[in-house]
């Protein structure tokens, strides 16, 4: 199938080519480290509320955990305006990688269990904690499966380009 | 200073460090004193931190002496010693983690891990010194005794020394068994991230707790979660140390590589600061709503400030140039 040239315009653009070629501190590989604090704010998050609710250290308040949710929030705005950063940079590489949606997918699937674990969970101020426990297990198990995905599938992806840049096959 | 000097420095470390432990730890059993036993795991848990910087600057000494006039058998010898001693180390350091996570709860730990502890620690005291006799036959011919080279340039090992030379892993090898395949590698990476997310969400909820935020959250129960964060640190230096004997070239030259193992020297510097001198004390009891002291927020924040350092350093290593040459200056 033909790349659309979309692709090559953007790589062409200033920013794209700055981010990509920059050999400055606050280049491509600034808005790397960001996105993976941005991660591990976010999926660390994410596990030790999964973690709580799965068995983990029962003796923490659940409830109170809630304050962690700013906390991933903010993580999962860094890593989306950081990833779109990089996706600018290479955005070849990365958009006909089938593997790159896989990892799109999973980070919905996995928001949407937040937001789901979120309001049921911790946003129902009627239920007690066994009856937060009962009700988040599900939820727990599959975030955690879709984060681990996410991180699983966002390390497989310089393994699993098809190219480098425009024109250029991975690798080469 | 260079790879050889820093080499130097630290590599009397594990191997004194081993000895030291092992021999309070075997002193405990006598007066059953529960609080030198705490103090021998602690002293086990510290070497096998030391033993990181100590196993990575031997490989960039290693570098820096190869050519003429060195024999190459023994410098293999000596990496191979040194593998399977780190492996021991770190081994002896998590089963004494596991044995005072046990103290803390106020209740003594397994027989099993006390006999755990016991048997890792006496290999890896064997091993230790073995690894450090073979690094001295390197420059010390007049140490070598009975180990000479034989004219194909192998060492002539005595009875001992055969049986260890035998299970010991052969260098080159073992670095190809790491990068056999690049899904494989891949693996290691992303089991890497999964230590530092487990490391982030546990410590790093438990350092900002005290720093003063999501104070709804008494302090205390928050450290249950600790024995997953070290599970991940486990898991990252297990990954991370089998990465860098894969591609040590990769690593070895670069600052930023360094400035990442100083400052997780520094976490332990840190972390003993917060056990070993009343702070933990002082916050376990702090319950919802409530500050913790000063210096144990001073204490967090060091904490969280240098896992992120550990993060950035570890991203810019693809990054930055080999600063440091095959000199290590």
């Amino acid at each position: 199938m033909a790349v659309p040239e979309i692709l090559h315009t953007i790589e062409k653009t200033a920013l794209s080519t700055w981010l990509r070629e920059s050999p400055s501190f606050f280049g491509f590989y600034f808005f790397l480290t960001l996105h993976t604090i941005g991660m591990a704010l976010l999926v660390g998050g994410n596990a030790v509320i999964d973690l709580r609710i799965l068995g983990a250290a029962p003796s923490i308040p659940l409830k109170p955990l809630r304050g962690l949710f700013s906390i991933m929030w903010a993580g999962l705005a860094t890593s989306v305006t950081t990833g779109v950063l990089l996706l600018l940079a290479y955005p070849t590489k990365e958009l006909t990688n089938p593997d790159f949606y896989a990892k799109l997918t999973f980070i919905t699937l996995g928001v949407i269990i937040m937001r789901k674990v979120d309001i049921r969970v911790f946003g129902d101020s009627s239920l007690d904690e066994l009856a937060m426990i009962a009700k988040g297990k599900v939820l727990a198990r599959w975030s955690l499966f879709f984060w681990i995905g996410v991180v699983t599938l966002g390390r497989l992806l310089p393994d699993t380009a098809i190219y480098g840049t425009f024109g250029h096959p991975a690798g080469g | 200073m260079n790879f050889s000097h820093l080499h130097l420095l630290l590599n009397h470390f594990p191997v004194i460090g081993t000895i030291v432990g092992l021999g309070l730890f075997l002193v405990s059993f006598a007066g059953k004193n529960e609080d030198l036993r705490r103090s021998s795991y602690l002293i086990f848990a510290g070497v096998a931190l030391l033993t990181i910087p100590t196993f990575l600057s031997g490989y960039g000494a290693m570098l820096m002496i190869q050519g003429p006039g060195v024999s190459d058998a023994l410098v293999q010898r000596h990496q191979g010693s040194a593998m399977l001693s780190f492996w021991f180390m770190e081994a002896t350091a998590a089963f004494s983690l596991i044995a005072l996570w046990h103290s803390r709860l106020s209740s003594r730990p397994g027989n099993w891990n006390v006999a755990a502890i016991l048997l890792f620690s006496l290999v890896t005291a064997g091993l230790m010194a073995r690894t450090g006799n073979t690094g001295g036959d390197i420059r010390h011919p007049e140490v070598r005794g009975g180990q000479e080279l034989s004219a194909n340039g192998k060492v002539t090992e005595g009875p001992v020394g055969s049986l260890l030379y035998a299970i010991e892993p052969t260098p080159d090898k073992f670095m190809q068994a790491v990068v056999f395949s690049k899904w494989w590698w891949t693996f290691m990476m992303i089991m890497h991230f999964l230590g530092l997310i487990l490391i982030i969400g546990t410590v790093g909820l438990f350092d900002i707790r005290i720093m003063g935020f999501l104070k709804r959250l008494p302090i205390g129960p928050l450290h249950q979660l600790l024995p997953w964060g070290i599970a991940g640190l486990g898991v990252n230096i297990l990954t991370g140390m089998l990465g860098f004997i894969g591609q040590p070239t990769n690593y070895i030259y670069k600052g930023v590589f360094w400035f990442k193992m100083l400052s997780l020297m520094l976490l332990g510097v840190n972390a003993a600061a917060f056990y070993m001198t009343g702070i933990f004390e002082g916050v376990e009891r702090v319950g919802p709503g409530e500050d913790a002291p000063v210096a144990a927020k001073l204490v967090a924040a060091s904490s969280l400030l240098l896992w992120f350092a550990v993060i950035t350093f570890g991203r810019y290593i693809q990054f930055s140039l080999d600063t440091l040459g095959a000199a290590g200056n």
